[in-house]
């Protein structure tokens, strides 16, 4: 199958009315992690599971467009990582689509490649165009790590890789939870679910 | 509806307001990009000669400056201590106070780095405040858009305020029910999925109904759409778009030539 009939393949009617659930999510979920004080971000639940639920298109799109709109409304600085969200949903969906969320050490295997793959970009945003602070609670590693002597690359490689690594996995083991649990009559229109559920 | 979106636009009356959409995204997007390609401090010139007297002419230059303070002051703050204080390019020292040293190489990065943000955050802004989003989807139709992507982002506008006030009745109801939500960071973790799993459920299920209605619709038919609304671009508007994307040009050059 080309690129582009795997695109438009995966735009059915149904995805459409799902990504905007998924960016949504991202938002709420987000602020709900924040409100209960959790140390993790859980912004990119509803992309994941849009990824998990269509596929790699769509959970790339629901992390790109989510993330434009929400700092066009919202909050400025999330709008450049708009492209780490897309390499998060079009990741978990490659992984799903290559059997790797099918039992729980999986997803939390997923997880972990996430987080690498979304670590250059994140790294490049983070050190190049905001000069190694984001103006939240991670900064203050940035800030240590400087202090007893690296450089600032090094110093926002470190602090990517850590206030993600966990977020991520836990969001992957969440996602792959939350579509287990779906009723099957749900999951049976997504194409998707299929390689997760088994 | 449309009150219930939650978006930044002002309602009001000025030449701003008045432009063709798609002339003041061009202005906003034409100067992050010379924001980011001019050097040093010049960001900070864009900002101040160009976006602040022209949301001055909307009546909309407090509104501006307000948020611009809100969103950068944290940046600000982490910029002048991860930088001014811990940069290793920091040489001359400014202020010296107990261990900590301010550096003038580092806070003229960091200035520099809040320069650029702000210049392409006021840009942004004038742009959303100016601009009301269902006017700016039909222009954007107008020039091919396809008609799902206009649906996805207007259908997450009308959905997000929808679906905070669904996190605030479970976050009461969980609480009614004796989920404690305060305390040490395993009891905090375990309210997690209690919120978390009855709201994401509830909304993934919810899809099934709008995805039969928009198909009763014919939502995936194939073909142009017809809008019963039209927006006019006129030739002064593609006159200022010209120079916008000449003069941002201008600045990348100049910028590389350096």
């Amino acid at each position: 199958m080309s690129l582009s009939q795997s695109f438009r393949k995966e735009f059915t009617t149904q995805a459409l009315v799902l990504i905007p659930v998924g960016i949504v999510l991202n938002i709420v979920v987000g602020q709900l992690a924040s409100a209960l004080k959790l140390p993790i971000f859980l912004d990119s639940i509803g992309t994941m599971l849009v990824a998990l639920l269509v596929g790699p298109w769509a959970g790339a799109l629901t992390g790109f467009l989510g993330n434009l709109i929400w700092g066009l409304i919202t909050d400025p600085v999330a709008a450049p990582f708009a492209l780490v969200a897309l390499i998060i949903g079009l990741v978990t969906g490659l992984l799903a689509r290559a059997g790797l969320f099918k039992r729980w050490w999986q997803a939390l295997l997923s997880g972990v490649i996430v987080t690498l793959a979304l670590a250059p970009v994140a790294i490049l945003v983070r050190a190049y165009l905001f000069g190694g602070v984001t103006g939240s609670g991670a900064d203050f590693i940035t800030g240590y790590l400087l202090k007893v002597g690296q450089d600032l690359f090094g110093a926002v490689v470190v602090t990517v890789i850590a206030s993600n690594l966990v977020d991520k996995v836990i969001t992957a083991l969440l996602a792959w939870g939350i579509v287990k649990y779906l009723p099957k009559r749900f999951t049976a229109r997504y194409h998707g679910a299929e390689r997760v559920v088994g | 509806m449309d009150s219930e979106l939650p978006t930044l636009f002002k309602p009001g009356r000025s030449w701003l307001h008045d432009r063709y959409p798609l002339t003041k995204l061009t202005y906003a997007g034409c100067l992050v990009v010379a924001g980011f390609a001019a050097p040093g401090l010049s960001a900070w010139l864009l900002l101040g000669a160009l976006t602040l007297p022209l949301a001055a002419s909307a009546h909309l230059a407090r509104p501006l400056l307000r948020a611009l303070l809100w969103t950068l002051a944290p940046l600000a703050a982490a910029l002048v201590v991860v930088q001014g204080l811990f940069n290793p390019a920091n040489h001359t020292v400014l202020l010296a106070w107990g261990g900590l040293a301010l550096g003038q190489e580092g806070l003229a990065y960091a200035l520099t780095v809040l320069g650029r943000l702000a210049n392409a955050l006021g840009g942004s802004l004038l742009f959303l405040y100016t601009t009301h989003p269902g006017r700016l989807m039909t222009a954007l139709q107008q020039r091919g858009l396809p008609p799902g992507l206009t649906y996805l982002i207007i259908s997450t506008l009308q959905l997000l305020p929808l679906m905070r006030r669904r996190a605030r009745q479970t976050w009461a109801a969980q609480q009614a029910r004796g989920l404690r939500t305060q305390g040490s960071l395993p009891t905090r973790l375990r309210a997690l999925l209690p919120m978390v799993v009855p709201l994401v459920l509830g909304a993934l299920l919810d899809t099934e109904e709008r995805a039969l209605a928009l198909e009763g619709r014919g939502f995936s038919l194939p073909g142009r759409r017809t809008s019963l609304l039209a927006e006019q671009d006129t030739a002064s508007d593609r006159r200022l778009r010209l120079a916008l994307l000449v003069g941002a040009a201008l600045v990348v050059i100049a910028g590389w030539l350096r």
